[in-house]
């Protein structure tokens, strides 16, 4: 310890409470945007991000290939059966919109639509901390990605919302995260409710949407969508299904259980959507 | 020991760091055991203020801090000084109250762990996050699986050391 004082120990920490203090203030400061140290060592890291990405991700496929052969080739049976089940859907479906189309043009209603600008990104890193559940994305500022954009799969199933954005990199808190809060709505009952990431439930990999109406009626394996009410986030992505429904430990209110349509731990490529225009 | 070789310790010790944070940022985070992953970072300040005192543990636990808050997300800053002053206090304790051992460097991962855990905790409690079983269940495991790790990190710094630590370079 004597070492320590004389060789200006205390110095070296109040050097170290100063850094605590200004990456607090910086990161308090910038919001959603990266401080300009963490932006520095994001770039500065991406090299090795996305190398142990890209060798993480080959050894999985080689290893899938390898000893899940079996295994997905039945899935492969399986899903082509679903794409013909899915096909006369979709042609029901066309109908079905050129009939609305019709109807809203009857009644001089605007048309639907939904236009999406989305920018593609690989996913290089994943929740560091069991605390939270966070992605780091291979994109930021540079395309246009910024705090708040919502990120959706290659299907339109939502993954999360950007928290924070670098020059060429970005973090992302999944729809499990403690952080997350979004309107949902049930897609069979319309009720709408309150999408949260719930501590206990992000652990199990799911969350809740809180503050049913008394009288919803749900089900378990409902659908559940954003409702994009407040115009902060697109409406109608899919977030995932009704597992249960359950009544707050108060009484008052009641909330869902929702199993995330996302499989977050094998998630390679996303797409973060940097406009939308919903006219519904 | 010369200005040279004190920056060819540093270095080694810093290469050292290197896969230990590879491996706890981008390889052990993407397979965890039973929903949890280990921080291995903490267990690299331990060895190095065991090995070095309390002097190099500060500066050592000041980089690594440094480290976590920036190529980490969502940083607020603390984990600098936390890091910095567990530096100090683990090499304190093992060149005044334990030994600069295996053991010495199992109990200070243990504080430094412990300790971290517990504040983590405590401001889950404060901010209302969940309730203290739930949190409990998030921790226990945690401190659990990183304590693990000790024996390589240990091995490891103690390699290093062995090469370049201390004064051998003088």
């Amino acid at each position: 310890m004597k070492d320590f004082l004389r060789q200006n120990g205390i110095l070296l920490l109040a050097i170290a409470l100063l850094l605590s203090i200004l990456i607090g203030a910086l990161s308090f400061v910038m919001g959603g945007q990266a401080d300009p140290l963490s932006d520095l060592m994001g770039v500065l890291t991406t090299p090795i991000r996305r190398g142990v990405s890209a060798a993480a991700d080959w050894a999985e496929g080689a290893y899938g290939y390898v000893f899940r052969y079996g295994e997905m080739e039945q899935e492969l049976k399986d899903l082509r059966a679903q794409v013909g089940e899915l096909e006369e859907r979709v042609r029901q479906g066309e109908e079905a919109i050129r009939e609305n189309e019709q109807l809203r043009e009857l009644l001089g209603f605007q048309a639907r639509r939904r236009g999406l600008t989305t920018e593609p990104a690989k996913v290089t890193g994943r929740s560091t901390s069991n605390w939270e559940s966070t992605l780091t994305l291979s994109k930021g500022t540079s395309a246009g990605v910024d705090a708040g954009d919502c990120v959706i799969t290659e299907t339109g199933v939502l993954v999360g919302v950007v928290a924070e954005a670098g020059t060429n990199w970005s973090t992302v808190s999944t729809v499990i995260d403690t952080d997350t809060q979004m309107g949902g709505i049930v897609n069979r009952t319309y009720s709408a409710g309150v999408l949260e990431g719930d501590f206990a439930l992000m652990n199990k990999g799911r969350l809740k949407l809180n503050y049913l109406p008394e009288a919803a009626q749900l089900v378990s394996g409902d659908e559940v969508l954003t409702s994009g009410r407040g115009d902060m986030f697109p409406s109608g992505l899919m977030v995932g299904r009704v597992e249960g429904v359950f009544t707050d430990p108060s009484g008052q209110t009641r909330y869902a259980v929702v199993q995330p349509a996302v499989a977050l731990d094998s998630l390679i490529e996303v797409f973060v959507i940097k406009d939308f225009e919903i006219v519904e | 020991m010369t200005r040279r070789d004190l920056i060819h310790k540093w270095t080694v010790y810093a290469l050292g760091l290197l896969p230990v944070w590879v491996l706890d940022a981008y390889i052990l985070s993407r397979y965890p055991l039973w929903g949890t992953s280990p921080m291995l970072l903490p267990l690299a300040v331990a060895a190095v203020a065991v090995l070095e005192g309390a002097y190099a543990g500060t500066g050592f636990g000041l980089a690594v801090g440094l480290l976590w808050e920036l190529a980490y997300p969502g940083g607020f800053g603390g984990l600098v000084f936390y890091l910095a002053l567990a530096g100090m206090a683990m090499g304190a304790v093992s060149q005044y109250a334990l030994s600069q051992s295996f053991a010495g460097c199992l109990i200070c991962s243990a504080g430094v762990l412990g300790l971290l855990d517990l504040l983590r905790v405590a401001r889950g409690l404060l901010v209302d996050l969940a309730s203290l079983s739930d949190l409990l269940q998030v921790a226990v495991p945690e401190f659990l699986w990183s304590l693990a790790w000790t024996p390589p990190v240990w091995l490891l710094f103690r390699t290093i050391y062995r090469r370049v630590g201390g004064t051998k370079l003088a």
